[in-house]
């Protein structure tokens, strides 16, 4: 066929920002070459709050309920990363039991927020079960938080310096029945998915990014894993004592969405591993470390990330010795992963974009801050 | 010969029926009949505010003493007080809880020293308009009175 | 349904004056619901909260941080030296000063050479009071030798430092959000415009004298015709 059969010009797509697919309020402009993606630009910042002004503003302990607000899908790691971060500059350390309490929380925060993204992603993709699969399982979950902490979404189930509340009666029996629970459930999601011929054909290959564009464009999480870099920061810089834990890190080759769909399933199994150890080692004991009541830490600054789930959450924390941060900054993995949709849709067809952008596993509440 | 088979006695079907049937069993069922079925909310939940009265003489058990207020990130809660001539004890006279600006994270619960504050597991806050979401004296010892729905 | 212009709480139209600060009570448009206070955009004074000392004699506030030695700081004087200022480590955490148009090389020999290959984080901090007021910091790791170390820039206001996007791509959308939030523009960008924040916002609100009260008012009712929140 000639090339001037059709007259082909370049046409440009306006995607979003409230259609379902971009999980929030992400606007995606688009330029096709027939179904062919040649180009992509985000524009974000629907959902800036300034949160780090806000930070500024707010004492220590204030602060700590609007960093679950950010990504709010996970929102004990970012609890859990605040904490760690005021912790560091306080120079203290949370009580043992507090910690073993904070792990389980944030391992089922994490499956929480996996089984999000799983539910979510397949809905993209097309599968509408696994949607109800999923929000079944993270009901038991978000019952657990509720119990916990009295919330379920925007838990604040951490202070500074350890936890405010105890475990209930019947928590630690509960996160084991919930392990029991998940693992055959785990089991169906890949019965449902991963043979199925259509979420591979939708999947494999789609999306790739190779470890070392990973690395370029500062990629983390189960996306830099599925890439084959065995790289996770509960085990690279531990925190919380996950270094005596005893769990793998799953890693893929292909850096293919397919790829990080079964990273996570794995992730999902070997939280489980984590939550049932930890909650052998709940011992009697303190949850509060010794903080002062108004958290005055001294002039000094600090970086401390935790591997959340969807990437390295960091926070810069800079002390000016008064009661408020002088600077709080957060580095989130979702607007740093989502960076590289340009880079992993160009070249592809217009409908694996849905697919690309669900692989991300983005929350436009931490993208725009 | 087997798959043959198992097109003729509608294996695959039967299967995916059975797995629609299991959920139908009671104790599968996860839907709540919201309105019509209230569920149970945790002990712990931090839902509608209250201000907790004294069952015996009835007096509020706030001392006035601001800490709420002080604690709160949303700086919504507004505390009234004047002091007694006689006793020299500060009294609560009026307090004000904006819960339109509220996010619940249990702060000023946390910083009251009497108990006196408390988020409690009522849940239904709507309100037709934004001023019923700003929650005076009265209400909150008195408990919100939401329209109750009805079939 | 009524509201203290300075502590911004809510009360009954009966309230005259707010219990709080005795300030005048202002009324309230219920209709959009968020704050009509006639409040100037800089006149409107922090929310009551335990307040700040506003820049009390804090002399003696520094932070105190260690040397940092070892081989990777040698090196590094060797080949920059006066350009590197000093090499600290405060809790555990190493980082080192620098000139702000060492940076980029610094960025780049440490990722040729030392296998510092991922770039974290490129942000900055604002003091106002010194001459050089941003201070830009870059956080760096490396996933050979599982370090990380932060690289500080002191900046005045209107200074270009130099983009770090062809040594690290991800740099791209960290410094568009600086620019955004600080106003420093980086030299070479190559697409240096908002990111977070609306292209025509007026300032960069995460500056000490940006007001957090103190928002674009005019952007917001122009385009949302809305009063503006807060
Ligand atoms: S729950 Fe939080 S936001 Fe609400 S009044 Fe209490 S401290 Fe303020
Ligand atoms: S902290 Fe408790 S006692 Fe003090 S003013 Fe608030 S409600 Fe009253």
């Amino acid at each position: 066929m000639p090339e001037t059969f059709l007259d082909s010009t370049e046409l440009v797509l306006n995607m979003g920002p409230q259609h379902p697919s971009t999980h929030g309020v992400l606007r995606v402009i688009v330029k096709l070459d027939g179904e062919k993606v040649t180009g992509t630009e985000c524009v974000i910042g629907y959902l800036h709050r300034g949160v780090e002004k806000i930070g500024e503003n707010r004492t220590y302990a204030m602060f700590n309920p609007y960093v679950d607000r950010m990504d709010y899908v996970a929102a004990v790691s970012n609890g859990l990363g605040y904490c760690l971060a005021v912790e560091q500059l306080l120079k203290v350390e949370a009580p043992a039991r507090a910690q073993v309490v904070r792990v389980i929380l944030t391992e089922l925060n994490r499956i929480a927020s996996h089984l999000l993204w799983l539910g979510t992603h397949a809905l993209d993709i097309g599968a509408l079960t696994p949607l109800f699969y999923c929000m079944r399982e993270r009901e038991d979950i978000m019952m657990i938080f509720e119990k916990y902490c009295g919330a379920r979404l925007t838990t604040h189930a951490f202070r500074i310096g350890g936890l405010q509340y105890e475990t209930y009666q019947g928590f630690e029996q509960e996160c084991l029945e919930f392990c029991d629970k998940m693992l055959p459930r785990v089991d169906e999601y890949e019965e449902l998915l991963t043979g199925n011929r259509i979420w591979q054909q939708r999947l494999v290959n789609v999306g790739v990014l190779s470890a070392a564009d990973c690395k370029a464009y500062g990629v983390t999480g189960p996306m830099l894993r599925a890439a084959g870099e065995k790289w996770d920061l509960r085990k690279a810089q531990p925190y919380s004592g996950y270094e005596t834990y005893d769990f793998e890190i799953p890693t893929r080759t292909n850096a293919d969405s397919f790829d990080r769909y079964m990273v996570r399933i794995e992730e999902m199994r070997q939280s489980v591993r984590i939550i049932q150890q930890g909650v052998g080692r709940l011992e009697a004991g303190p949850v509060m470390a010794k903080v002062p009541k108004v958290i005055k830490p001294p002039v000094g600054e600090a970086y401390v990330s935790i591997e959340a789930p969807k990437g390295e959450l960091g926070y810069y924390i800079v002390s000016d010795g008064s009661t408020q941060p002088y600077r709080v900054r957060v580095r989130p993995p979702s607007f740093v992963n989502l960076q590289s949709l340009d880079k992993m849709a160009r070249g592809g067809l217009v409908a694996d974009l849905v697919a690309v952008i669900g692989t991300i596993d983005i929350v436009l509440g931490e993208v725009d801050r | 010969m087997r798959d043959f088979l198992r097109k003729i006695f509608l294996v695959d079907l039967l299967e995916g029926l059975w797995v629609t049937l299991r959920a139908q069993h009671p104790k599968n069922i996860v839907t709540e009949q919201y309105p019509a079925a209230r569920p149970k909310v945790a002990e712990r939940y931090r839902g509608a505010p209250r201000l907790n009265i004294n069952p015996e003489n009835g007096e509020t058990l706030c001392i006035a003493c601001d800490l709420c207020a002080l604690a709160c990130p949303e700086n919504l809660i507004v505390v009234g007080w004047e002091r007694n001539a006689e006793t020299k004890r500060k009294e609560l006279t009026t307090f004000t809880y904006d819960t339109s600006r509220c996010m619940f994270c249990g702060l000023c619960e946390d910083a009251c020293p009497v108990d006196a504050l408390e988020l409690t597991q009522d849940f239904e806050l709507a309100s037709y308009s934004r001023e019923g979401q700003i929650f005076d004296r009265q209400i909150l010892e008195e408990g919100i009175h939401p329209t109750p729905y009805k079939h | 349904m009524k509201r203290c212009p300075t502590c911004q709480a809510t009360f009954p139209d009966a309230t005259e004056r707010c219990p709080k600060d005795g300030a005048k009570l202002a009324a309230m448009s219920v209709t959009m619901g968020w704050d009509a206070v006639e409040a100037p955009a800089e006149a409107s004074p922090a929310p009551a909260k335990p307040a700040p000392k506003p820049a009390a004699p804090k002399a003696p506030a520094v932070m105190e941080t260690e040397p940092w030695e070892g081989e990777l700081p040698d090196a590094l004087k060797e080949k920059f030296g006066d350009a590197i200022t000093g090499y600290f480590r405060y809790v555990g955490q190493s980082f080192l000063t620098a000139k702000p148009e060492a940076a980029v090389p610094i960025l780049e020999f440490l990722k040729s050479d030392w296998g510092f290959d991922y770039l974290v984080d490129v942000t900055a901090t604002d003091d106002p009071a010194k001459p050089e007021r941003f201070e830009l910091v870059y956080i760096l790791y490396s996933f050979s030798r599982n370090e990380r170390i932060r690289i500080k820039a002191r900046v005045k206001e209107g200074d270009k430092p130099a983009t770090a996007v062809p040594v690290h791509i991800t740099a791209d959308w960290l410094e568009r959000e600086v620019f955004d939030m600080f106003g420093i523009e980086f030299a070479g960008h190559p697409n240096m415009t908002r990111i977070l924040l609306p292209d025509e916002w007026q300032g960069h609100p995460l500056r000490k004298d940006y007001n957090i009260l103190g928002m674009d008012q005019k952007w917001v009712q122009e385009n949302l015709g809305i009063e503006s929140g807060q």
